[in-house]
């Protein structure tokens, strides 16, 4: 019995390489039920059992389920083998083109100018400024005489003006807001904000000129600002917009509206200091102005220059944006051809 | 300003100085050089030659054979084919070898005859020829008698002294003078200035002497110095003087307007020279032009003079605009013998005014209009005298005439400034010794006395820009160095960096539209005239009227932009002149509208989110399936919008009546009755005009969408029941809106209904041509059980009915 058993074991593994072979599913079942069915060989050879003699009975019981689970455990491998093979089969025939593009979606790219905006607010914000905004078409009184420019004073001349009526003019820069932005707050400190926005200059378009370009103005106001303050936030401004290892240097310079008055630079991004052509050989790149507030200034704006003191700067977006995506033409800016701002949809910061 | 390096030397020791150490030493100070090179470059070994004879060229009607004396033994022959070469001149000569700038010289045979050089014209030497007399660049350069032979030419026209261009912040206009730049360049090297010592004379005992008055009759002229110079013979001014003139930009043009000119740059004080005989009794008077007086400027111009202006008149009429031009009839001629020189403070208002009135600018009004230094005024005018004499022949002819305010040099006070040293340390964050304040007072040529714990600096009139203590904490930290200046952590408490409400949302639109595939531009707010018209914008509408610039800078920039349409289609237009075929754009922008016109208020500016879409729904592929935009993808990137800004639902949509927008395809979108934006396809024709086919455009206004917005949120429960859907098939007339009937499912689908999708509308042949099917899924839910099916059937026969009152029924 036990040697019929045996047989038919063998007998069943050979069948089974047959059918693997054949790669068909359907005959797996087939093989299913011929050995290992309700009415497969070995059911039958489990009936026969009952003519055995009780001592014997044991013995076989165990060889028929050795049998039986060698056989399902040879079956189960095979079928997922095969059932492998078979769909593997089944995808390579539905195989597609994958090289080929899929549906690509469009995507649009923030404008560059808005993008430096971006940055310098989201540094800025970080250091606990706010942002404030103020009027394009902006009253004499504010982008002038509150900054310090006195009527038919020459250092308007350094600010070509567009008019558009009587004290009314387009904003020659955001320093405007500076002057709103005391007025609103005196005789409240700490004033921190920066003032981002569009300006205008009577200036024909050139490849370094346009007529609207624009500027982020910053303002802090506490008592005892220190012009050494002011180096500092600069210093740190320009790392996280330039580079980890910034150096800046104040330059003398003039403003109406501050006093002392200074360029800030930064080591050329492009030579490390070294020398260039972007920094024409001097090392330096000149990226804002700033100063500490005129006296006169914070008494316009209701502060009192005994008390409290300040410091102001301002810079061009657009020189900051020609600057790090050597642009060489403002007017690019504002053409805005797709080709050349769709450049922008991979830049992540 | 320009200065030049040998120029500057005469005021101020630059010994074992270089100019690039000065320049630098400058720029660093905050007088920037913006460039330095030498007068004239590219001149080697040009000589000074005496031309002995001049022969006409035996074959050649035009040419001229010279014999030229350059200092050597043998006389060259030179072939010249200037017209004006003649014996006895004294001229440049470019030896075989030497170098002009158009490049090497050498032997040449013109017309048979070697020439062993060549006889230089101003032009080939490289001067400055636009600047220079008709008869010094007509042919060959004809210099002064007393020229050494053999000297060469770039030293005897200072070719190689360094022209330096100082770019003066408008606080600096003391340094629009050599004595400014030699005190500055004194401050920063430490090195003594030493200007010409002249003072006023009288006239020589038994000397010749002509009356000279002066008188002031206006509030614009705060002194008035003059003098009177004869004997004069008027030429050429000395050569060096001439070549310092035209290195700094000066036309030459008499020995007495070169030393005007000569004195202000030196002193920064603008002098005028009238010719003495036509003063009427030697009287002048400054006064205000009287109404309709007429004068003709030295430019030849006839000028209307208003009663805003100053003039220098005698009895009888204007002889000139005070500070800003003189007059053609007191003008110097080569017949001239007597001048009266003036030097005086005019106002510089007033100057800046009339200058800009007859756009008039000219180096002295520049100096007037930022006011020259008090204290100069009578040392130009006595320096002036000294080189009329020296130069032109002159003498004394009047005792100097000072009206005014008192110009003696001491008499001119000077500012005091008080510093507080504790001060200086807690502005600038370092803390200089008393030494280094004091030296930098020293330097600068001021006077500091301490008292106390303060400072009391003395401060020149020349230096008229520092007059309060910021401005010597500036000198202070200048001429030290502004590296001295740590960088310090502001003190002080910690504030929240934070973005407002409208500023948030900014951001989260721009990032909605940037996902959604637009693209963001920047326009020009300023717009053509023509603008309005090109999209069909009618004058009387609204968004054509707009403010203008008074003084524009071209017609296509003079209207401030009323709505985003008109820059955008412009974007849209550029683009598609080059081939760009799916144009979508955004820009959150600013647009004006103006109360009244022309403008007298400041006009209301919104900030619009505006866009426009043109081309493919989706970037077209491989697969076959791209498709063109259309209304519905328009309308659904602003629902995209609503619904990134939590509007969505109150929103209601009404056609729209804009004369830019397809009649039948654009729509207002209002919330509380109020329009807050709009969506739909641009008209055919203004489409048309932009060289665009199907285009769509979109706008909301960001102020009305922020004070919608909302910030906060509490979510609701969510359903623990099941909800129940029904279906409609409805036959509606065809023109009848979809909302018509959502309006009618929501005003009557009971407190339970929760949602109503529209999932099929059709019109076709299934259907009659009068009307259309549409479908809709309604799904209803209780928050507390399950509804019944009783329940939900009342619900739905109540929508059928109302839906009946417009004529929908159930399809069949
Ligand atoms: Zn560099």
């Amino acid at each position: 019995m036990i040697e019929q058993l045996q047989a038919l074991q063998e007998r069943a593994l050979a069948r089974l390489q047959e059918v693997a072979a054949n790669e068909d599913l359907a005959r797996f079942e087939n093989w299913r039920v011929e050995f290992l069915g309700k009415k497969g060989e070995l059911s039958t050879a489990l009936r026969a059992m009952g003519s055995l003699s009780a001592a014997e009975r044991p013995l076989v019981g165990q060889v028929v389920n050795d049998v039986r689970a060698a056989l399902e455990s040879a079956y189960t491998a095979a079928y997922a083998q095969c059932l492998a093979v078979v769909q593997l089969r089944q995808e390579e025939s539905e195989a597609l083109d994958v090289t080929l593009a899929g549906r690509t979606p469009f995507v649009g790219a923030e404008h560059p100018l808005q993008k430096v905006i971006r940055r310098i607010e989201e540094i800025f914000v970080g250091f606990g400024f706010t942002v404030e905004e103020g009027p394009e078409v902006e009253l004499d009184y504010y982008n002038f005489e509150a900054m310090n420019f006195p009527k038919d004073h020459p250092a308007r001349d350094m600010q070509d003006t567009f008019f558009v009526g009587p004290d009314l003019l387009l904003r020659t820069h955001t320093s405007p807001v500076q002057a709103r932005t005391m007025e609103k707050r005196h005789p409240q400190v700490p004033v921190r904000i920066i003032a981002p926005g569009k300006t205008y200059r009577r200036d024909d378009d050139d490849a370094t000129h346009s007529h609207a370009f624009s500027q982020v103005e910053g303002l802090v106001i506490d008592h005892g600002v220190r012009m050494s303050d002011l180096k500092g936030m600069l210093l740190a401004f320009a790392r996280q917009m330039y580079g980890e290892n910034q150096e800046v240097r104040l330059r003398p310079s003039f403003f109406p509206f501050t006093e002392p008055s200074a360029e800030l630079d930064v080591r050329c991004i492009y030579c490390g200091g070294s020398g260039c052509n972007t920094c024409k050989q001097t090392g330096w790149i000149e990226i804002l102005g700033c100063g500490m507030v005129h006296p006169n200034v914070l008494r316009m704006g209701g502060y009192d220059p005994a008390q409290v003191s300040g410091f102001a700067f301002g810079m061009g977006v657009e020189r900051v944006a020609m600057l790090l995506y050597q642009v060489t033409d403002i007017r690019q800016f504002y053409l805005n051809d797709l080709r050349l701002l769709q450049q922008f949809v991979g830049l992540i910061r | 300003m320009k200065i030049t390096w040998s120029w500057l030397g005469e005021y101020v020791d630059l010994s074992g100085l270089t100019p690039e150490q000065v320049a630098a030493g400058l720029t660093d100070a905050g007088i920037p050089v913006e460039w330095m090179e030498p007068f004239v470059t590219g001149v080697q070994g040009v000589v000074i030659g005496h031309v002995i004879s001049a022969q006409p060229h035996p074959d050649a009607d035009r040419l001229r054979v010279c014999e030229v004396d350059v200092g050597q033994e043998q006389h060259l022959t030179i072939v010249c084919g200037a017209p004006n070469v003649a014996a006895l001149q004294k001229v440049p000569v470019a030896v075989v070898g030497s170098r002009l700038p158009g490049g090497p010289i050498g032997k040449s045979k013109l017309r048979g005859i070697v020439s062993e050089g060549m006889i230089c014209s101003a032009g080939e030497l490289g001067m400055p020829v636009r600047l220079m007399a008709k008869e010094q660049t007509d042919g060959i350069l004809v210099l002064p008698d007393d020229a050494p032979i053999g000297k060469a030419i770039v030293e005897y026209l200072s070719f190689d002294d360094r022209v330096m261009e100082l770019e003066l912040t408008p606080n600096r206009s003391d340094c629009l003078s050599l004595r400014g730049v030699a005190y500055e360049v004194g401050a920063i090297f430490h090195r003594t200035v030493t200007m010409p010592q002249v003072t006023l004379q009288d006239v020589r005992a038994n000397g010749p002497a002509v009356s000279l008055s002066a008188e002031i009759d206006t509030p614009h002229c705060s002194a008035y110095a003059a003098q009177a110079v004869t004997g004069l013979t008027i030429g050429v001014a000395p050569i060096w003087m001439q070549m310092r003139l035209l290195a700094v930009g000066v036309r030459p043009i008499s020995n007495l307007v070169d030393i005007t000119n000569y004195v202000m740059f030196e002193w920064g004080q603008p002098l005028h020279a009238f010719d003495y005989d036509t003063v009427s009794n030697g009287k002048l008077v400054v006064r205000q032009a009287f109404l309709g007086e007429q004068l003709t400027t030295l430019d030849g111009h006839e000028r209307a003079l208003t009663p805003e202006m100053t003039v220098i008149a005698d009895a009888h009429h204007a002889l000139g605009l005070a500070g800003v031009m003189g007059g053609a009839n007191s003008e110097v001629t080569e017949r001239t013998r007597t001048v009266a020189i003036e030097s005086a403070l005019f106002d510089p208002l007033q100057t800046r005014r009339t200058s800009r009135a007859l756009q008039l600018r000219s180096e002295a009004g520049v100096r007037f209009e930022k006011g020259p230094d008090p204290a100069a005024v009578t040392s130009a005018l006595a320096r002036a005298v000294q080189l009329m004499c020296a130069y032109a022949g002159g003498e004394i002819a009047s005792t100097p005439v000072m009206v005014g305010r008192d110009l003696r040099e001491d008499a001119v006070q000077e500012r005091e400034v008080t510093v507080s040293p504790a001060r200086v340390a807690a502005f600038l964050g370092v803390a200089f010794t008393p030494d280094e304040l004091h030296s930098v007072v020293q330097r600068l040529g001021f006077q500091a006395f301490d008292e106390g714990d303060i400072m009391r600096v003395r401060v020149p009139s020349r230096r008229f820009d520092i007059a309060i203590e910021e401005d010597m904490i500036e000198e202070f930290a200048r001429l030290l160095g502004y590296d001295r200046i740590p960088a310090t952590v502001m003190e002080g408490p910690l504030t929240p960096g934070k973005l407002t409400l409208r500023q948030s949302l900014r951001r989260e639109l721009r990032q909605h539209l940037l996902a959604a595939g637009l693209q963001e531009v920047w326009t020009y707010a300023l717009v053509s005239e023509q603008a309005a018209q090109k999209a069909l914008i009618p004058s009387d509408h609204p968004l054509a009227h707009m403010g203008a610039l008074q003084n524009p800078i071209s017609e296509d920039r003079r209207l401030l932009r009323s709505t985003m349409l008109l820059p955008l289609l412009d974007v849209a237009q550029y683009n598609a002149n080059r081939r760009m075929q799916d144009i979508r754009i955004f820009e959150i922008g600013t647009v004006f509208h103006p109360y009244r016109l022309p403008m007298d208020v400041q006009p209301a500016e919104m900030q619009v989110l505006a866009g426009v879409l043109t081309g493919h729904a989706y970037a077209p592929s491989a697969h076959g399936d791209a498709r063109k935009l259309d209304f519905y993808d328009a309308k659904g990137m602003v629902e995209g919008l609503l619904q990134r800004t939590g509007i969505a639902g109150q929103v209601t949509w009404s056609r729209s009546q804009e004369p830019f927008l397809h009649a039948g395809r654009s729509v207002d979108i209002s919330v509380g009755g109020i329009r807050i934006g709009l969506v739909g396809q641009l008209k055919s024709a203004v489409a048309k005009a932009y060289d665009l086919e199907t285009v769509f455009y979109f706008e909301l206004e960001m102020d009305a969408l922020t004070a919608l917005v909302k910030a906060e949120l509490h979510v609701t429960e969510l359903p623990r029941f099941p909800s129940v859907e029904r279906d409609l098939a409805l036959v509606a007339p065809r023109d009848m809106p979809v909302q018509t009937l959502l309006d009618a499912v929501w005003g009557h689908g009971g407190t339970e209904l929760r949602e109503v999708t529209v999932f099929d509308v059709y019109t076709g042949e299934r259907i009659d041509s009068a009307h259309k099917s549409v479908a809709l899924r309604l799904h209803f839910w209780h928050m507390e059980r399950t509804l019944t099916d009783d329940e939900v059937a009342r619900y739905m026969e109540q929508v059928l009915a109302a839906a009946a009152t417009f004529g929908v029924s159930l399809r069949g």
